[in-house]
């Protein structure tokens, strides 16, 4: 029932996306350039009645949601407590991994523009490993390699209130987005007009004052957009640390939910990561308008 | 006494020979218009003389200062502090101006001041006021440039060339990037330059401007110089073939 119901509403709202591009594509051409051009009626009355069939589902839903609060809230606020927790390491995850990822991506791509063959060969056999490789495995690796390889046993390290599972997953995710910071701070580095290098040159910067002062700045602001699809990505990835029984979050959802044999950890799990990347999404819009003074 | 002495100059791209063999010499004060139809070196000529690119064989002075020289088939450059030094002694202005979009324009005409000849901030704020004043840009000194016209933008950019107090100024194309209408402010704005005595070498396609305002014009096709002489008598009377060939198209 419900099946039919969500599939009507879908097959309805893709229909009215269809018959609007090609409606306002036909339009584009007869206003002139930016216009705002109205949603021909069609459109609206698909996306109605798509939003009809989709009615009985979202109350539904929201129905049960609300049962399972305010029907066990003791398992309710349980639940919150140990998910707000992992949500605790989730989120150290992330600023660790951007913390450390950003500058090393930075070097990679210094590295893969370097001169000397070796070292451009080093550095572009690196992003083409961690990126053609999956991010389970390299944690996996990272986690158990030094053991396997090594014979270092890594059970008991512990940095501050950090075990090696944590440190490791961090470790993982940095090395992994400094590979794809890398691709985008090079592709940004090599879009920059040679004439900036050469005015500076003439200027007499040296050839650090020219970096900071002229290439990096306007980098930072070309790179911005592509920088903050993989910081939204990463926030979700952090998810993956499950797999080396890091507490994160999901790890922790995953636990309740076969726990209380119900979807609700999960659902409430997925608020947090909305929540956090719509945080996000509004800083990087405020960043990216501090840098609209000029174009 | 010559600001730029430049001697039997080569520079070849890969196997392309560019410059063959270039001798030019620029006085104290004086004002040398390159012309020549393009592809004929005139850019790379002036990339040459301000260090932008380095030539194969022959050799560059600059105010007195030896850039390189030709030994035993080698050439040698100075080293970095002399260079340094010299490129205090020239400006170079481009043919797509090259400001720096995230400066305003006052700090696009104060930042190698205050960096590299380590100025304090009021005394390049003083320079740069001065020379707004002169650019008639005195309004705009804290728009960006991508709110400037092209006019406006190159005339910050020639600011931004004499903060530094040049010996020599270059120009490749300066208006060849503009609409008509936005040329003539640039034109003038060199135009006054040379009546301060300023020693330029503008590369252009402006005829009358090069004839008017050049003491000197050269005349540059296929890596040579073809013919040189005094403006006027070059533009009205010119005695290769390949120079007035050239000219019949203006
Ligand atoms: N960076 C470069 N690499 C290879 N060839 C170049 C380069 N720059 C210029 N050239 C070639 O050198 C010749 C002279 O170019 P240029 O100095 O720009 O002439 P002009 O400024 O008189 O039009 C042209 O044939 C051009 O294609
Ligand atoms: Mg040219």
């Amino acid at each position: 029932m419900f099946g039919t119901l969500t599939g009507c509403s879908v097959v309805l709202a893709v229909a009215s996306l269809i018959v609007s591009e090609i409606i306002m594509n036909s339009k584009k051409k007869h206003y002139p350039e930016g216009a705002k051009i109205k949603k021909p009626a069609p459109v609206v009355i698909l996306l109605a009645a798509a939003g009809v069939f989709a009615l009985p589902l979202l109350v539904t839903i929201a129905y049960k949601l609300i049962k399972l609060v305010t029907g066990d809230k003791d398992t309710f606020v349980s639940t919150m407590k140990l998910l707000a927790q992992g949500f605790g390491f989730s989120f150290g995850i992330f600023i660790f991994t951007i913390i450390f990822s950003l500058p090393l991506g930075l070097i990679v791509a210094a590295g893969k523009m370097s001169k000397i063959k070796t070292i451009a060969a080093f550095f572009k056999a690196y992003v083409s490993i961690l990126r053609g490789t999956p991010l389970m495995l390299q944690l996996l690796l990272v986690y158990f390699g030094p053991y396997y390889l090594f014979g270092i046993t890594t059970g008991n390290i512990q940095i501050g209130p950090f075990n090696y599972r944590f440190i490791a997953s961090i470790i993982g995710f940095s090395l992994n987005y400094a590979a794809y910071f890398a691709e985008i701070f090079r592709g940004g580095i090599q879009s920059m007009p040679k004439g900036q290098y050469e005015a500076a040159q003439v200027l007499g910067f040296s050839k650090s004052q020219t970096y900071f002062k002229i290439i990096l700045p306007q980098v930072v602001k070309r790179v911005l957009p592509s920088v903050g699809n993989e910081v939204i990505t990463l926030v979700k990835d952090t998810s993956l640390a499950q797999v080396l029984a890091v507490s994160e979050m999901f790890t922790q959802a995953s636990a309740l939910a076969s726990a209380q044999v119900s979807v609700m950890p999960f659902i409430v799990a997925g608020l947090f990561y909305y929540v956090m990347n719509f945080i996000i999404e509004l800083l990087l819009g405020l960043i990216e308008k501090s840098m609209n003074y000029y174009s | 006494m010559n600001i730029l002495e430049m001697h039997d100059i080569h520079k070849s791209y890969n196997d392309l020979e560019v410059l063959k063999g270039i001798d030019l010499t620029v006085a104290k004060g004086e004002v040398v218009a390159v012309i020549g139809p393009s592809g004929g070196g005139k850019s790379t000529l002036l990339r040459c003389a301000t260090i932008l690119e380095r030539i194969d064989s022959g050799k560059i002075v600059i105010g007195g200062d030896v850039l390189c020289d030709t030994k035993d088939e080698k050439i040698h450059y100075c080293d970095k502090k002399m260079m340094g030094e010299i490129k205090s002694k020239f400006g170079l202005v481009f043919q797509n101006f090259n400001l720096f979009p995230h400066f305003s324009v006052r700090r696009n005409i104060t930042e190698a001041l205050i960096h590299v000849h380590k100025k304090t901030k009021l005394e390049a704020d003083i320079i740069c006021d001065e020379l707004l004043l002169k650019m008639d840009l005195v309004e705009k000194a804290d728009a960006y440039p991508c709110n400037l016209s092209g006019g406006q933008q190159q005339r910050v950019s020639i600011a931004r060339a004499l903060a530094t107090s040049p010996d020599i100024l270059f120009f490749d194309e300066p208006t060849s990037a503009l609409d008509p209408e936005l040329t003539k402010g640039v034109l003038t704005v060199i135009k006054d330059l040379a009546l301060e005595e300023m020693t330029m070498v503008i590369v252009t396609h402006e005829m009358s401007f090069a004839r008017d305002v050049a003491d000197r014009i050269v005349f540059m096709d296929g890596g040579v110089i073809v013919e040189e002489g005094p403006a006027y008598e070059l533009v009205t009377n010119p005695k290769q073939e390949r120079t007035k060939a050239f000219l019949a198209g203006y």
